[in-house]
């Protein structure tokens, strides 16, 4: 077969086997170090602040928000296609590099999953509070009720929208739990005192590792990685049809399936490697994450941020050539120039222009440089949503009912209570769980390997 | 049936599948084999078969079945609603939504099917031979007593094959 070394070896330092468990459970072994606990008190923070605003949109109902009949979506919708795009990578990352037996993978998908679990749990908040009336989102299930015999809407995006995010959300767990049974045995059976036996114990469901558990364990993980691919694919979708099944100049394109998923992943894939590079960093894993797993998510960042950039410029042809007045002026007129002519252009500067720095190999093996280029593209993602968001519904057809729009507190807090929820579930997952599939690193050891004999 | 097993451990997998292969030419019966990550030479060995995969399409068939028969149900039978002239029974719009609802019903039957079929779930009493099989050891369990061989004969056979200990244990 023909075989080439392309990406450099998997893991440094002339590991074994018992190396690998020693070093990616060290962080769980270890005393907790000063700068988590500091992290953990500002997340918590944020956190606090969210759930204050949270309580304070129910309390006082959407008043409390700046959207208005013309912007009837404001931050809430970019924030939860922000957070679920980000969530998309987890999942795209061990899935697709599973089918496609991607091996670097291995690396980095426990973190990934990690991410999407938190990411996607952020942004189910957003659409329940855009209800208004939160104690009744159970309105949305299609169950036989005492209203009469009345069914939700089959035919509606926003309800596939429901089922597909909790799906979603389902799925990714499962994925990433059950991924993380063999480690949590790893832990048990190294663990020194009874309650982080008992503990870890209970996690790995009393895992062994014989055949027949691997047998079953590698049946689960194609089956999940094979309907999860699809399920990738059509989350975003659907959420663009949110957007693209209505006649908003500017959201009714048949670009935007394709345009989100790609959105999604390319905004996960920066969150990524924003992950990868703190773990890396402060928890010295550099044998696990190498340069070669860095520069391997900097080749696809490239080449997703072309396909934005692509996409950025076909919509604006398609206004323009489209000759649909309400459509050029969307783009022309409201985007491109006009009150929020920063965000368009920020959108394009941090998605489909800085990330082309990591064309040249000195940017991609430099650390720092990869850090903040990711931190832009996610800034940049959030901007693009903005952007999608605002600027269409702000000025629509009838100029009477144009307006601006602009966040109240409440709705930063939320936001900025998101951040902190994220955090806090990432630095618990850095504490407590197995940053690194222990039992996939093994197993993709051997092509560096020089502790087995051959 | 005596508990007495017999247990062969192994360095790496290269001595493993070694091992398996010197055990079997030998016609002595195995187990189980324990390994630190999925090791398909032995899954091969042992002849397991799954039929995970056929239970998952089983399961998504008859999702798509009854999902488009409940939407038909509730659109057509049970309350239709006139969109605009369009007809009730609108199969095109239901087609998303029968995908994501069979995903769904794929994904919980498939854990709940790996969960009793691998008998993995919480709280569950487990034996495990040698506890460095979760860390760097591979382990090959032999029952004493349907082996097909004492333990002098396994000894000889799986340390020629490179196993660094071989030991017996009440299971």
């Amino acid at each position: 077969m023909y075989k080439a070394e392309v990406r450099g070896p998997l893991i440094l330092g002339n590991k074994d086997y018992h190396q690998i468990t020693s070093d990616i459970i060290a962080p769980i072994d270890n005393k907790t170090p000063g700068w988590w606990k500091v992290a953990l008190a500002i997340s918590l923070t944020m956190a606090s602040f969210g759930i204050f605003a949270l309580y304070y949109t129910v309390r006082y109902g959407l008043g409390t928000w700046a959207v208005n009949n013309s912007v009837a979506w404001g931050w809430e919708i970019i924030n939860f296609v922000w957070w679920i795009g980000i969530g998309h990578a987890g999942t795209a990352f061990s899935i697709f590099l599973l089918i496609l037996r991607q091996k670097w993978r291995t690396s980095i998908n426990r973190a990934a999953e990690a991410m999407t679990v938190f990411a996607v749990g952020c942004a189910a908040i957003f659409p329940a509070i855009h209800m208004g009336r939160v104690w009744l989102a159970f309105y949305i299930f299609p169950y036989p009720n005492t209203r009469g015999p009345l069914w939700v809407n089959f035919n509606s995006p926003l309800f596939w929208d429901f089922i597909a995010i909790s799906a979603y959300l389902l799925i990714s767990a499962s994925f990433w739990y059950f991924g993380m049974v063999p480690d949590f045995a790893s832990i048990r059976d190294r663990a020194k005192t009874k309650l982080k036996k008992a503990i870890y114990g209970f996690l790995a469901f009393g895992w062994t590792g014989s055949t027949k558990e691997w047998l079953r364990y590698e049946g689960l993980s194609y089956v999940l990685g094979g309907i999860a691919a699809v399920l990738v694919v059509s989350v975003h979708s659907i959420v663009s049809t949110d957007f693209a099944s209505s006649v908003i100049p500017g959201w009714h394109s048949t670009l935007f399936p394709p345009y989100f998923v790609v959105g999604a992943i390319f905004s996960g894939f920066g969150m990524v490697m924003t992950l990868m590079i703190v773990i890396r960093k402060y928890y010295h894993l550099e044998d696990y994450v190498t340069d070669s797993h860095l520069n391997a998510i900097a080749k696809i960042l490239v080449f997703i941020s072309l396909i934005m950039g692509t996409a950025y410029a076909t919509e604006v042809f398609i206004a323009w050539y489209s000759g649909n007045p309400y459509e050029m002026f969307t783009f022309f007129h409201n985007r491109i120039t006009g009150d929020y002519s920063f965000m368009f252009w920020a959108m394009v500067t941090c998605n489909a222009i800085i990330p082309q720095l990591m064309w040249s190999k000195k940017i991609r093996s430099n650390i720092t440089a990869l850090f903040i280029i990711s931190l832009i593209i996610n800034v940049g993602m959030w901007y693009e949503r903005f952007n999608i968001v605002v600027t269409s519904l702000s000025k629509d057809y009838l100029p009477s009912s144009w307006t601006t729009y602009s966040p109240t507190w409440v709705e930063i807090g939320i936001y900025i209570g998101t951040i902190g929820i994220f955090t806090t579930g990432v630095l618990f997952f850095f504490r407590f769980v197995p940053m690194i599939a222990i039992s996939e690193v093994k197993s993709v050891l051997k092509p560096t390997e020089i502790t087995e004999k051959h | 049936m005596s508990n007495t097993h017999i247990i062969g451990i192994f360095d790496s997998k290269s001595d493993l599948l070694a091992g398996i292969e010197g055990a079997q030419s030998k016609n002595f019966t195995i187990d189980e084999i324990y390994t630190p990550y999925p090791v398909m030479e032995a899954i091969d060995a042992l002849k397991r078969k799954s039929r995970f995969t056929t239970a998952a399409f089983i399961y998504g068939a008859a999702a798509v079945v009854g999902v488009l028969s409940f939407l038909y149900w509730t659109s057509v039978i049970d309350w239709p609603i006139n969109y605009g002239g369009k007809p009730t029974n609108a199969f095109p719009s239901f087609i998303i939504i029968t995908l994501v609802l069979t995903i769904l019903t794929i994904t919980i039957l498939s854990l709940f099917t790996f969960s009793i079929r691998a008998r993995i779930y919480p709280g569950k009493k487990y034996i495990l031979p040698d506890e460095r099989a979760t860390d760097d050891k591979f382990v090959i369990l032999f029952n004493k007593a349907t082996a097909g061989g004492g333990f002098e004969a396994i000894s000889k056979t799986l340390k020629a094959s490179g196993a660094s200990e071989v030991y017996e244990k009440e299971l």
